[in-house]
């Protein structure tokens, strides 16, 4: 029962934080390219924010993995 | 709001044409059409072509543009001093302004180049200065005699030093002597003491080695090294005294010039575009036409003028909107006080099309509400909106600023609203301090509740998005779109409520029909919406979960607050627990300000308004003025 409660608190934490990085490693394509882009036209600052928010699906999709695991739902 | 548009035509004497378009230029109402496809009939074409300027307007055009780009050369030399605006009429005396200009353009140009002249001549003695200033200590310890030279340099660091010590050494049998000082730029200041007839050979060897001795001005040649030092300061303060009598010059001829030829640039422009405009009219033997679009409720407005003003020799007619047509209207978007500051969100988009919808109403009624379920706390809410009211105060005179406050007042207050459903004020202060209980739910504990409520609210987003687009459809009568709609919204209901009975939400037994309702569905939503349909599908289930981000972010916030208070707690001292607290709900409420309007914002950019608005519509661009503000702004932008 024990080990079972370990099992799921870690594949709960695989969830969330490899999905974490994979949207970590997207955020830093896109800010590095979005800082080039910012250079040459400050205008787009908005855009490139929403942008950047943009591969959080990710992590909010491991996030619910991860809230399901761990509830039991 | 998309403004309903009208397509007119306005006919008149060919002599009347010029009066006409400043006629329409003062209005500001009407979009010229160069294209007449749509606009012509077919048996009309034969009569029809387009207006040829004659060679008094070409060379006026030519001359206006040449005022133009002198105009903004000058504006360019000079700097912005702010004036009154002038009231000159620049009409009459177009000419006079001319000859002026020629004159006062060659003195900027002139002023402009003695300018960057010195500006180059102190940035050389600063680097001289900075040089002497630290070989000057040095010196004290050297002996100046007839047969000895000195040979000044700068080292870019130690290693450069070794191999010139190297070279010297070679070179000079040992018979030299080397004295450094570091530069503020981490180089280091060099002076090479040698005996004359060796100098030559010396200074050769080390241009043949890239590093350039420094020479000094010719006006310091003959001097020695602290005669030098001084001469050079000297010239410095000449250079900074001849540099402010420039600037003095500059400022005070813009100051009396500048709003003149501000005006002038003004009804260069006006001008201008009536004469570029003009190229954009047709003409028969005795008529002249012009094309275009406006909006309809002005229509009847511009009529009467245009019958007034010319008593009755220029007609405007409304033409009728053909199905081709809309891919050509011009939009223009026009929204209420309320949704009007949330423009600067739409901004952001393309424009939409014609037929499609204006994303500002559905932003300024959505936007602040899932702002309002994702901070979620009273107290949030209330310092937010207290700091809107000081941001709008201060920033009144801005555009922008004033619409960020009041977006970011009204967000705050369903923050407020959300705060007390969910019993938070900052965090779990109120119900520690004065026990306040939430409404309905606590986030804090309630996290699979809370998941269902923000997958619900996406859900019935999505779905909305997704009716509008089928709206949107049915109102173009595209049928095999409309029918591609409908089946997509059908099959979205029969997948969550399929997920919903395998998750024991809904009746166990629903779940095969379910399924095989999905599959009878599957072809014919292949047939209507192509082959990626099924992909869309699946991208609007990823939308509507996406939407989990308002209970998760939420979750966040709330825990951060719970955080701060538990650590002042912890603190044991009041005046400390209160210092650590406030610093935690500061942080919170910085967060709290971008973190929800950044995924506000992104759930409709990217979930919401893919599902039924349709970019790349053609801005609304009449034939205007130039306001004041334009102009300024042209003639600021240099500096």
């Amino acid at each position: 029962m024990e080990i079972e409660k370990v099992l799921l608190a870690f594949a709960a934490a695989l969830a969330i934080g490899l999905s974490a990085l994979a949207t970590a490693w997207a955020q830093s394509k896109i800010g590095a390219a979005g800082a080039g882009a910012l250079a040459e036209k400050p205008e787009l600052t908005a855009t490139i924010i929403i942008l950047i928010a943009i591969p959080e699906t990710m992590v909010i999709l491991g996030f619910v993995v991860a809230a399901m695991i761990l509830f039991g739902v | 709001m998309i403004v309903l548009m009208s397509k007119v035509e306005i006919a008149g004497h060919k002599e009347l044409l010029e009066d006409v378009l400043s006629e329409l230029q003062q209005s500001g109402s009407l979009q010229i059409d160069p294209n007449t496809a749509g606009f012509i009939k077919k048996e009309d074409r034969a009569y029809i072509e387009s207006f040829l300027p004659d060679d008094k307007t070409l060379s006026e055009r030519v001359f206006l543009e040449d005022i133009r780009s002198k105009i903004m050369e000058l504006f360019s030399c000079l700097p912005f001093i702010p004036s009154k605006r002038s009231y000159i009429e620049p009409r009459p005396i177009i000419d006079t302004i001319y000859n002026n200009l020629q004159g006062h353009l060659a003195m900027c140009r002139e002023l402009t180049e003695r300018r960057d002249r010195l500006q180059k001549e102190i940035d050389e003695v600063n680097r001289y200065t900075a040089f002497l200033d630290a070989v000057e200590p040095l010196l004290k310890d050297v002996k100046e005699t007839p047969d000895v030279d000195f040979i000044g340099l700068i080292l870019k660091n130690m290693d450069s030093l070794k191999v010139l010590s190297t070279f010297l050494r070679r070179q000079t049998d040992e018979k030299f002597e080397i004295l450094t000082a570091p530069l503020s730029d981490g180089s280091l200041a060099g002076l090479i003491v040698v005996a004359k007839p060796l100098a030559e050979n010396i200074k050769r060897g080390l241009g043949d080695r890239d590093i350039p001795e420094l020479s000094f001005p010719p006006s310091c040649a003959g001097l020695t090294f602290p005669e030098k030092l001084s001469c050079l300061r000297k010239r410095s303060s000449e250079i900074l005294d001849e540099l402010d009598a420039v600037s003095m010059q500059m400022d005070s001829f813009a100051g009396k010039w500048g709003s003149i030829y501000r005006k002038t640039l003004e009804w260069v422009n006006g001008r201008l575009a009536v004469l570029k405009a003009a190229g954009s009219v047709f003409e028969s033997e005795m008529c002249f036409f012009i094309y275009g679009w406006m909006a309809s409720a002005e229509v009847n407005t511009l009529k009467q003028k245009l019958e007034q003003q010319f008593s009755g020799r220029v007609f405007l007619e409304e033409l009728e909107l053909r199905e081709e047509d809309f891919e050509r209207i011009p939009v223009m978007l026009k929204n209420p006080a309320y949704f009007k500051p949330f423009e600067l969100f739409t901004k952001l988009l393309p424009l939409p099309r014609y037929t499609s919808y204006d994303p500002t109403p559905f932003i300024a009624v959505f936007l602040p509400v899932f702002f309002g379920m994702i901070l979620g706390d009273a107290g949030y809410g209330l310092v937010l909106m207290t700091a809107s009211y000081f941001l709008y105060r201060k920033f009144r005179d801005r555009e922008y600023m004033r619409d960020a406050a009041k977006i970011l007042f009204l967000s705050a207050a369903y923050a407020v609203v959300f705060g007390v459903i969910y019993g938070e004020y900052f965090g779990d202060l109120g119900h520690t301090l004065f026990g306040l209980k939430p409404l309905f739910v606590e986030r804090r504990t309630a996290v699979i509740p809370m998941l269902y409520f923000a997958i619900t609210v996406g859900v019935v987003h999505v779905l909305l998005g997704s009716a509008l687009g089928l709206i949107s459809a049915m109102k173009k009568k595209e049928k095999k779109h409309a029918l591609a709609r409908v089946l997509q919204i059908a099959m979205i209901m029969f997948l969550l409520s399929l997920v919903a009975s395998l998750f024991g939400l809904f009746p166990r037994l629903l779940t095969r029909p379910l399924i095989l309702t999905i599959l009878f569905f599957t072809p014919f939503l292949l047939f209507t919406g192509g082959i990626l349909a099924p992909l869309e599908l699946i991208k609007s289930i990823g939308n509507i979960i996406s939407y989990a981000r308002i209970m998760a972010i939420g979750l966040t916030s709330v825990l951060l607050a719970f955080v701060a208070n538990r650590l002042a707690g912890m603190t044991g001292d009041i005046v400390i627990g209160i210092f650590v607290a406030g610093f935690l709900h500061l942080l919170n409420i910085v967060i709290g300000v971008f973190s929800p309007a950044i995924h506000s914002l992104r759930l409709h950019y990217v979930e919401f308004f893919s599902k039924f608005i349709e970019p790349g519509g053609r801005r609304f661009e009449p034939l205007k003025k130039e306001e004041e503000e334009e102009i300024l702004w042209k003639s600021k932008k240099f500096f």
